[in-house]
């Protein structure tokens, strides 16, 4: 018999075909990168110093016929609101693809398993196709981030109907528990595809689960930095991230309320006079608690990308491994 | 080159119709001493039939002395077979008394039993069963 | 190169342990495949042939048992098997020579692009031809192409020909046929057609209900069995029946001779296909295992 030469040292180049095979989505992803951060170099320049112009335009005029640029003013508003959710989508977008497109189908028609008999394993295999696109996920994702982050701050102190920091969709978008919910997409989807459902339950488990985990974020987002407390007079004022609010009553004790904050129905004042109000107290947190709020919340969404990962590692190698079998 | 033609639907077995088929060439002289016979790579490339197969008959052949194996190069003819080459009197004599059945009014298959009769009339039969054949296949000298 | 290229020990695979469909796809299956034969995989539809293809590819992994793929445990000599799935995947779209080229950059070091490119081309392929446009037979072709390419020491083949016309079949089983000719590639083939297979192969692995049936080296299987008719009344005892028919006052049966047949029986040889129809037949007939014969030795 012909004695076959050992293999030759070298590793197989997977990623180059995973490009090559991903090429019209990794053209779109780039397309949409680079619109959405066009258009918000855009909003944070001309759009951000017209509106800025218009307001100051506003403010400064006292008699009754004012002349300022309200176009201006909508179009920032608008264009910010646009990208803004553009930004959100993101992670929607890398998990659908990912559920569908990178491991779904391939499971799906054979294509995987062509891959794992040429001269990779299997895991190998999985990991060049988390790899790749979790880098081109984060660099996207993370320069759509900064850039918004960038327009909002261009617009802080100079217009008026700036969204605050605090406000959910700002709040998201301008921070990088995104870029982290991406990644989180982008593993759940891969996961989901491995699990041979097809490629369209994948996606939608995917997308699923992408919603959810943002909604289970948002949910204990208030709960991740230790909270402050104001008491304010009635009615009450301010603002920041709210976590708790209600009544002082005149022995200094706080009873939780959420739907009197800013009323005055007689509801509202029926119950301040049957607590004996004195204030109105708010656990909430200040911006100063931005970054340890979005820098928790992006830890725990990448711990538990990794945990996904982890996990989807598990299951392929169970099905695949190198076990020699066990006798029952 | 010797080409192998198998007929799947014989009844006999693969590796016989190879040895036929070679002993056919022998007799005929297309093949003759020192030629090289197809190698089994060739055989099987274009007969989609099994390896082994193909060197099990030849190894049939190298038992009855007619071709050897030599390593490295492949297998070689050794002697011819019968002294019936396509040129010789003899053929022309079967292609005369052929022509004659033929004018005479016999078709193909009247031609081949009249044939086969006088022949079993001379000869005994060759390969009467294929077990009987497979029972040498192995400590043969090489 | 180990001398034996499969070897299955209490070999088992369940599917689906929390689906309903759960139940054994292949069970107690035990047996040794020398290195160096083209076998054939036969059985029914769903017998289990693929799962066991499968598990020697190293893409599941066997719920009880082992399987050995060259010498040690499947999925870890993944550089040395090729494997061509029953439903031939490839990328859509690639095109035919993006497909051979992937192939030579997932194999590096082992890749023959000569062989490969020659194999596509028999079927008057454009190489610049997406694979989404071939026709199920081409498309075979190039699987055949990307996976002979990787130069395998094992080849697993599952159902190869089933889309092919004869004439292509003819050529891929003569390319197939050569590949172990010239380089003792153990070439293992799964069909439900035996006919299909029956000169290509020399050894065989029945496969029914799950269990592994018959399995050996084809010419000691049909030596070690024996088509007998005799009188109705006779006792067949010692010989082991694998299957009877009485009609009128003659007995026809297939058995495995335990000692010399009575010189008053008319007896024969079995054909192939004779032999497995008579096991897939009577499925409580147990199962026989002839003593392969050491490969033969190649002619280049």
């Amino acid at each position: 018999m012909t004695a076959l030469t050992p293999p030759a040292p070298g590793a197989p180049h997977l990623t180059r075909w995973l490009i090559r095979l991903h090429r019209p989505a990794l053209l779109f992803w780039t397309a949409v990168v680079v619109t959405v951060s066009g258009v918000l170099l855009w909003l944070g320049g001309p759009l951000a110093d017209a509106s800025a112009a218009a307001w100051r335009a506003y403010d400064a005029c006292q008699a009754s016929a004012c002349r300022y640029d309200q176009a201006a003013i909508l179009r920032y508003k608008d264009v910010y609101t646009y990208t803004t959710y553009a930004v959100l989508a993101a992670p929607f977008l890398v998990a659908a693809w990912a559920g569908a497109a990178l491991t779904g189908r391939e499971v799906e028609t054979g294509t995987a398993r062509l891959a794992w008999t040429q001269s990779t394993s299997p895991l190998r295999w999985f990991a060049s196709r988390l790899a790749l696109p979790a880098a081109v996920v984060t660099a996207g994702t993370g320069l759509l981030v900064l850039l918004h982050h960038l327009a909002w701050s261009a617009g802080r102190g100079r217009i008026d109907t700036l969204e605050s920091w605090y406000d959910p969709p700002t709040f998201y978008a301008n921070g990088p528990v995104v870029v982290a919910l991406a990644l989180a997409g982008l593993v759940a989807g891969a996961l989901a595809g491995l699990l041979r459902r097809g490629s369209l339950p994948a996606l939608a488990a995917a997308l699923g689960f992408t919603g959810l985990l943002w909604y289970g974020v948002q949910q204990a987002m208030p709960h991740l930095w230790t909270k402050a407390t104001a008491v304010t007079g009635l009615p009450p004022t301010g603002g920041g991230l709210g976590v708790d609010e209600g009544i002082v009553t005149a022995t200094g004790a706080h009873v939780s309320n959420l739907t009197c904050g800013n009323s005055e129905t007689d509801d509202c004042l029926a119950l301040y006079d049957k607590f004996d109000a004195v204030g109105w107290y708010r656990d909430y947190h200040p911006a100063s608690h931005y970054w340890p709020l979005q820098l928790t919340a992006t830890a725990l969404v990448l711990a538990l990308t990794a945990l996904l990962t982890l996990l989807a590692f598990r299951l392929l190698h169970r099905e695949t491994g190198l076990r020699t079998g066990r006798s029952t | 080159m010797l080409e192998y033609r198998i007929d799947r639907h014989s009844g006999v077995a693969t590796y016989v119709q190879i040895v036929q088929q070679t002993k056919q060439a022998l007799r005929l002289g297309h093949l003759e001493p020192g030629d090289k016979l197809p190698t089994a790579r060739e055989v099987v490339e274009a007969t989609a039939i099994n390896p082994n197969t193909v060197l099990k008959a030849y190894r049939e052949l190298e038992r009855e002395g007619l071709v050897e194996a030599r390593r490295g190069l492949g297998t070689f003819v050794r002697r011819g077979l019968g002294a019936a080459p396509a040129d010789s009197p003899l053929n022309a004599e079967l292609d005369g008394w052929t022509a004659k059945a033929r004018a005479a009014g016999l078709d193909r298959d009247d031609v081949a039993a009249l044939f086969t009769a006088v022949l079993d009339k001379h000869f005994a039969p060759q390969f009467p069963e294929r077990t009987a054949a497979t029972q040498h296949s192995q400590g043969e000298p090489s | 190169m180990t001398d034996t290229a499969l070897e299955a020990a209490a070999l088992g695979k369940r599917f689906g342990r929390l689906r309903r469909s759960a139940g054994w796809a292949l069970r107690d299956c035990s047996f040794a495949l020398p290195a160096g034969r083209v076998c054939a995989v036969v059985g029914p539809n769903g017998a289990g042939k693929s799962t066991l293809l499968a598990l020697a590819a190293g893409l599941t992994a066997p719920t009880e048992g082992s399987l050995t793929v060259l010498g040690g445990p499947a999925g870890q000599a993944r550089a040395r098997v090729g494997f061509v799935a029953q439903d031939k995947p490839l990328y859509p779209q690639l095109t035919v020579a993006e497909t051979l080229r992937m192939g030579g950059d997932l194999n590096p070091g082992r890749w023959d692009a000569r062989a490969a490119e020659r194999i596509a081309a028999g079927g008057d392929l454009d190489p610049k031809a997406r694979i989404r446009a071939l026709s199920g037979g081409q498309r075979t072709r190039v699987a055949l192409a990307l996976a002979l390419g990787k130069r395998p020491e094992l080849l697993l083949l599952d159902e190869p020909m089933a889309d092919l016309d004869p004439l292509a079949r003819h050529e891929l089983m003569g390319v197939l046929m050569s590949q172990a000719a010239q380089h003792g590639t153990t070439i293992v083939m799964s069909s439900h057609v035996v006919a299909e297979l029956e000169d290509s192969c020399d050894h065989l692995l029945l496969i029914g209900g799950g269990r592994v049936r018959l399995a050996g080296d084809i010419d000691a299987l049909l030596e070690t069995h024996a088509r007998v008719s005799a009188a109705a009344d006779t006792d067949l005892a010692p010989h082991t029946v694998v299957e009877s028919r009485t009609t009128g006052r003659q007995l026809s049966a297939l058995i495995r001779p335990a000692a010399p047949l009575p010189a008053d029986w008319r007896t024969g040889t079995p054909s192939l296909e004779e032999l497995v129809l008579s096991y897939l037949r009577n499925p409580e007939a147990k199962a026989a295992g002839a003593p392969a014969k050491s490969p033969e030795e190649s002619v280049a």
